[in-house]
Parts: structure tokens; sequence; C-alpha cells
């Protein structure tokens, strides 16, 4: 036999091979986090110009056929729409990539092979359009039998462009599934009348000033231990908050062509970060510091925890909760100057993009979901406004709340809100992340309000910048 | 061992059909066996980290392949002028000499204690090994429900011996200590389990040998149990050195605010790992966010390197005294 015998291992050995195998999983944690290809590959689309779009072909009316990919929530397009879907169109196959993942689109997109519809909110369309990645609709949407582009709600307005840096008119590359103006006010009344404030007013807009002084009433300690606090707002939708609070003032967060943010050059901006940072400093409103104690205001208020909640319209399907029964109305968005607006912040829709080898069969899946069944069953449940004004008998208002809030709605829609223009060249979270991060710092008193607002100037300028350079080569 | 395949090498069976020598079939199966993981290592390990060394030298951001730019050593410079990497560097360390100790001791300890022949210890080996088998965002969220700063479990108790309700913040103001007890009680088990075979691998007429020269149970572990456990300590401190740089999870779990998509962990838990996510995925930095990624395995090797220098004096090695 030429066999030999096998080695025993040492402890010596056996420790090596441990410390190489996990030499090997610590090399492995260095890879980047998604599949992404190499940089070098060459790239599939022309050069983005932040002016240009792909121009799409008039769809021709000819049998459908192909595999189409949705990257969407599968709780929102489940498996029973898609049944339905491939029932009526049985040469149409539809597989839903479940999320609204950015990072997983980049990855798909990257590997070349992005999902031809995409769930997505506003803030993400002047970027995408940049870098060419939406296709234009507007032949689609012309030629559509189940969607007329005059029933569209003015909140689609958002994925109407005529340039990333002129949404609101122009070609159409989405639509939302819904949406609510997202700056009305849900409030538990009996806090109001256990404070000793006036009950909540559904016909009279308040004020920020007056929605700091009911917080800071509303809110409750005993001991160190909050146990009711005032007022909660989502913050990762800060920026959003401000861009539309200066719209009220007449200004920008951005100076003009969104090279840069203004927060430390513009006193009005300076005031209205100063509100949301005051917020904080006297514990009304969850913070670093003080984190919302169900993990999120919304519950909290549902809960009986939070006394007033800004959320829109979608917000009246949960808000009432055992803990809040009978004690919850829903009040219009407050005013900065009393010029008001209510736009909504989130338009949370799709888009089809541009790389989609199968754009007929893609539309017919984007139709479907936004006209068809899945519509009409969203329109009904009350979880925001349709996006088709013809649906808008659908919401319900069986109870008593519901009416009150759907009366407060009528008017945040009359309101006519023109879409935020977002900045094309950062992530819709930048500003927000560095809010929290300086937020945190400024609370602990390591550094001051100002420095705070210069930090986060400096570090959105930056992403500004990097973002030109990718886009505009 | 032969592993070329050459004419000379070939045997003829008995219809002449040519066939290969016992060692080459041998040395052909083993590469058949390894085949799969080595294929998979490549694929999927080599390559994603040539990739991922590739975009460190770019601007690349998950959607900027028609832009992307070489922007050489730049990403890496960068790292040595942005403040929140020295800051949450230092952050890591800490986190490091918290947690790491601590779970070495304490898994140690419960290790020991559980391999005294007891009545019930396979009971209470299970339930210290429980935690360990709990998904980590479950566990977390059961602990952010006990660790709540107004409403938890944990200050409530407290609330009861001071004259007034406390509101400590142990996942914000004191959110180091906070994770670290987290983490420790998610780790205790499988640290505990690694010890405990170590220690059944002591051979017991060592320990008796030892009682019989008239050595009192310290002496016995002193002198005996520890200096044989050191292999196994050794090995868990390398594996919980590299785990605590690379810790990503926890500090965001433990911050995860409600459905918000901008949570920042606070301060104290601003660690390495979550600036580079920071980077990568707040700010779309893949290219200076890999660069982070590699400057840490650069570092983590260097410690890990004088970890192994280091065992020479003190890790017991019964295979050199043999050697010798």
């Amino acid at each position: 036999m030429d066999e030999k015998p096998l080695k025993k291992l040492s402890r010596r050995d056996m420790l090596k091979l441990s410390g190489t195998f996990f030499g090997g999983a610590l090399l492995a944690g260095c890879a980047p986090a998604t599949e992404a290809p190499a940089p070098v590959v060459q790239p599939t689309e022309k050069p983005a110009e932040p002016t240009a779009a792909p121009v799409t072909e008039a769809p021709v009316a000819k049998p459908v056929s192909g595999h189409v990919v949705v990257m969407h929530l599968l709780h929102e397009f489940t498996e029973d729409h898609v049944a339905a879907f491939q029932e009526a169109n049985p040469d149409i196959t539809v597989e839903v990539v479940d999320g609204q993942d950015a990072t997983r689109f980049f990855a798909m997109y990257a590997a070349g092979s992005p999902p031809d519809v995409y769930r997505l909110q506003a803030p993400s369309i002047p970027g995408l359009l940049a870098r060419k990645l939406l296709l234009d609709l507007t032949p689609y949407f012309e030629a559509s039998q189940l969607i007329d582009i005059a029933d569209l709600a003015p909140a689609n307005d958002y994925y109407k462009a005529e340039s990333p840096l002129e949404i609101g008119t122009g070609k159409i590359y989405g639509m939302c599934k819904d949406f609510s103006p997202d700056c009305t006010v849900f409030a538990n009344t009996a806090h109001f009348e256990k404070a000793g404030l006036p009950a909540p007013d559904d016909t009279k807009t308040m004020s920020y000033t007056e929605i700091m002084d009911a917080a800071k009433k509303l809110t409750v300690f005993e001991g160190e231990r909050m146990v009711q606090y005032g007022y909660g707002y989502d913050a990762a939708w800060i920026d959003r908050f401000w861009m539309n609070i200066l719209a009220e003032t007449g200004g920008s967060l951005y100076a003009a062509g969104y090279e840069k943010i203004n927060l430390t050059g513009s006193e009005d901006a300076k005031a209205v970060a100063k509100w949301f940072y005051d917020l904080a400093v006297e514990q009304v409103t969850p913070s670093p510091k003080n984190p919302s104690p169900a993990g999120w205001f919304g519950n909290d208020f549902v809960g009986a925890t939070a006394s007033m909640a800004q959320y829109g319209f979608w917000f009246s399907a949960m808000a009432i909760g055992d803990a809040n029964k009978d004690a919850v109305v829903m009040l219009p968005g407050p005013t900065w100057t009393g010029e008001r607006r209510d736009p909504t912040v989130t338009a949370t829709g799709a888009i089809m993009t541009s790389a989609t080898q199968v754009p007929d069969a893609a539309w017919k899946v984007f139709e479907y979901y936004h006209a068809g069944q899945p519509s009409i069953e969203r329109a009904g449940s009350g979880w925001g406004v349709p996006a088709l004004k013809s649906q808008w008998s659908l919401i319900p208002q069986g109870t008593d709340f519901q009416k009150q809030a759907y009366k407060v709605l009528q008017g945040e829609l009359e309101l006519n809100t023109p879409p935020l223009q977002f900045n094309p060249f950062i992530g819709e979270t930048v500003v927000s992340n560095a809010w929290n991060l300086y937020l945190d710092q400024a609370l602990s008193g390591t550094i001051t309000f100002d420095e705070m607002l210069t930090n986060i100037e400096n570090d959105t300028n930056i992403a500004i910048k990097e973002g030109i350079d990718r886009i505009i080569p | 061992m032969e592993t070329g395949v050459t004419t000379k090498q070939l045997e003829q069976n008995e219809s002449g059909k040519r066939t290969l020598t016992r060692n080459q079939r041998r040395t052909f199966t083993f590469y058949l066996f390894v085949s799969p993981w080595l294929i998979g290592f490549v694929l999927l390990g080599v390559f994603p980290l040539l990739v991922g060394l590739l975009t460190s030298f770019t601007n690349y951001d998950g959607l900027n392949l028609a832009t992307v730019k070489f922007v050489g050593l730049g990403n890496y410079a960068r790292a040595f002028e942005d403040p929140d990497v020295s800051f949450s560097l230092v952050r890591t360390i800490l986190w490091g000499l918290a947690n790491l100790p601590l779970w070495l001791v304490l898994s140690f300890l419960l290790a020991l204690i559980l391999n005294q022949d007891v009545k019930g210890r396979g009971l209470f080996r299970t339930i210290f090994y429980l935690p360990s088998l709990i998904p980590i965002t479950a566990a977390v969220t059961a602990w952010r429900i006990i660790l709540e700063k107004n409403f938890g479990m944990f200050n409530a108790s407290i609330s009861l011996f001071t004259p007034e309700p406390v509101a400590i913040g142990w996942l914000s103001d004191y959110s180091l200590p906070g994770m670290t007890s987290i983490s420790i009680w998610g780790g205790l088990g499988i640290g505990m389990v690694i010890f405990l075979a170590g220690l059944q691998g002591i051979p017991e007429e060592l320990k008796e040998a030892a009682q019989i020269d008239g050595a009192n149970s310290w002496q016995v572990f002193r002198h005996v149990t520890l200096p044989l456990m050191t292999p196994v300590i050794f090995f868990q401190l390398v594996l919980g050195l590299i785990g605590s740089f690379q810790q990503l999870n926890l500090p965001l779990l433990v911050t995860k605010v409600g459905i918000a998509a901008s949570s920042v962990p606070p301060r104290p838990i601003y660690l390495y790992m979550i600036h580079t996510y920071q980077q990568i995925f707040t700010n779309g930095r893949y290219g200076y966010g890999t660069a982070l990624l590699w400057m840490l395995f650069i570092g983590i090797l260097i410690l890990t390197w004088i970890v192994f220098w280091s065992e020479k004096y003190w890790v017991y090695s019964g295979a050199s005294e043999r050697d010798n």
C-alpha cells in the first residue's frame, strides 16, 4: 500500500487552521455588501444628463407577453393580485421581489437586471431621472383604457417632469399608489382636556408656535419619567417638512440649482430648524436622548402616550386604539406664516425602469396595480387617498371619526399644494441622517445649535457635490 | 505526494485500458470533493473581495456605472481626515474592552460551574444556551422593552427603591453598557459550550494526580485546568476580537426607531462599522465605505497577528513539549 497515514492534528495545527478560517471570514467582511460588479464594467446606459430622458415608443396594440419583475411590498402587491393578473393575462408572468429596498435595486441595476416596475417615494424621482433610469410612460398613459390622465390626482405631479429640476409638469414617469397631504395632525382630545387646553378645533389651523405651546402643556413627567409627550413627527422626513415650511416663507432649503443646502445663511431656515430642535430640547417629542417608548411615535399615539402625531390621512386607518378610543380628531396641517400648504411628502407609487426589456408587459402590470382591482381595494381600505380622483368616493366614511377626517381631508386637498422639488443629487435620507447624528451631539452639549446646523450643512453640501460629480461627468 | 499525470504513471488494466494509479485517484478524489467549496469560495469570496478592493479606489455610488472614476488612494486618505472615523474607532475599542473580557470570564465561569457533577446540569446547560438560539432581532426587541427609558421594566424595578421614578437611558445615554449586557446575555451560551467542550477534554488523571500530590481545588484549577484551557481561551479571544470589530447589527437594532429609515445609533455606540454602514447605505459612498472596510481588515489582521505572536508566552501546547 502506498497510502500515507493521516497526520493527527495537534492543538497547534487546529489553532492555525482556526486562524486561517476566521481570517478568511474576516476577509469576506471586506467585500462590498451588495453583489455589485466591478466598477470598470462598461456601462449599459449612456452617461446621465440631468435634462435628458429616454424616449418611449408609443405602445402597439398587439398581444403582450413576457416575464415582469416587480419590486414591491408583498403585503401590498399580494400573491392574490399576481394570480388574478396572470389569470387575466396568461401570456405574462409576474415575479414580485419583496421590498422597497434601494440597495437591492442598486445591486439589481448594477448586475444589468433591474426590476421592470419599482415601488418608491417621490424624493427618489429626481435622482433616478437624472441618471436616466426612468422610462417615459406618457405614451402608455395616453393610450390607456384604464387610466384617464385627467383623472390623476394632483399628487401624481411628483411623477411628472420636464427635467430632474423641474418636477410637476411634463412627461409622466409613474404614478402614486395612493397619497395623503402629510402635514395634518392627529390629536388626542382627552389629553387636551386633561391639560386644561381648549378642545382642538378642526376648522382652525394651528400655527407652529401654538403647536409648541400645546406640546409643552401636554407633556407629563413623573419624576424623571416621561409618561406622556406632546408631539410626534417623522424625523426621517425632517428636510421635507423644512422644505414645505420654507416654501410658506417664499424661501427654499436649497440654493438655486440645488448645488447647496442653505441652513446657516438663511434666518428663516435657522428659525425652522430651531423649532424642531426646541421640540427635542423641551423633551416634548422623541429624540436620540429620549427615544419613542413604543419604538415609533405612531404607536405611541395609538397607545395614548403621544398627544399629537403629525401624519397624513392614511394614519386615520390606524390612529384609534383601545387607549385613545373616542378621543381622536384629525386637524389641518399647521402653518408657519399663515400661507397654508399641505403637500404629500411621500407620494408613494411606482415607476418603470428604462432598462426594461418588456415595457408593454410591464405596463400591463403597472396599469393593473394602479387602476385595476388592487387600486379599488386600497381605496376602500382608508389607507390613504386614491391616486385616481374617480375612486375618492370609495374612501370609507362609516364612522364619526372617518367622517371628521374626511371633512378635514377635503380642506387640505383644496389647498392644491404643488409638489416639492427634491434634490436630485443626494439620497433621500442624507439630511435626516445628518440631523439625527448631530442632534444627539447638540443635546449632549458637545456642540452648539449653530455648530449642529453648520455640520449638517457641510455634510449635505459634500454629498451634493459628490452627487453632481457622479451624475454629470 | 505525486499529483501530475504522465504516461509513465498510467497503468494498464487487463483490458488494456489506461487507468490512474491509486495515488492519482486519491488526488483526483480529493480535488473532486473540495471543488464545490473551492469554486464557491472563489466565486463568492475571492471575486467579491477583488471587486471590493477595486471599488475602494473609485467614487462608485451604486448607480454611477457610467460615470465611475478612479480616485486612487483618495478614499483611504479621506479616512484619516474624517473625524468620525477616529471617533467610531475609539468607541469600537471601548466596546471591545467592555464586552470581550466580560464575555470570556463569564462564559468560562459558567462552563466551570456547569462542568461540575451536579443534578440537573443538563437542564441548566440547555437553559443557559437558549439565548444563543433566539434570533438577534427578537432578542433585541425583548431587551428594548426591558431597558426602555420611560416604561421599561428595568427602570421600573429600580424605581421601586427610589423616592421618585427614574428614567435611565440604557439605550441612549448609557447605550454602551446597555448593549454590552444584551451582547453578553446572547453570547454567553455559545461561549459556555465551547469552554465546556474544552473542559471535558482535560484528562481526569491529571487532576487526580495533582490532588494526590496535595493540591487543593484552587491549585488544581490554577495549575492544571487553566493552563490546559489556554488554547480554548486563545481561540475564543481571536473569535471575540474579530467579532467585536465587526459589530454592526446590535447598534442598529438597539437604535431602530419605528419605521424611520434614518435612525443613527447614539454616540456611545457609534461604532466603526456603523460609520461605514452610514457611508455606504446613506450617502452612497461605496468606494469610501469599502476603503474603510479594507482598513478595518488590515487593523484586525495586525491585532490578530499580535495575539498569535503572544501565543507562545501564555498558551499551553502539549505538542511543542512532545516535539522537544
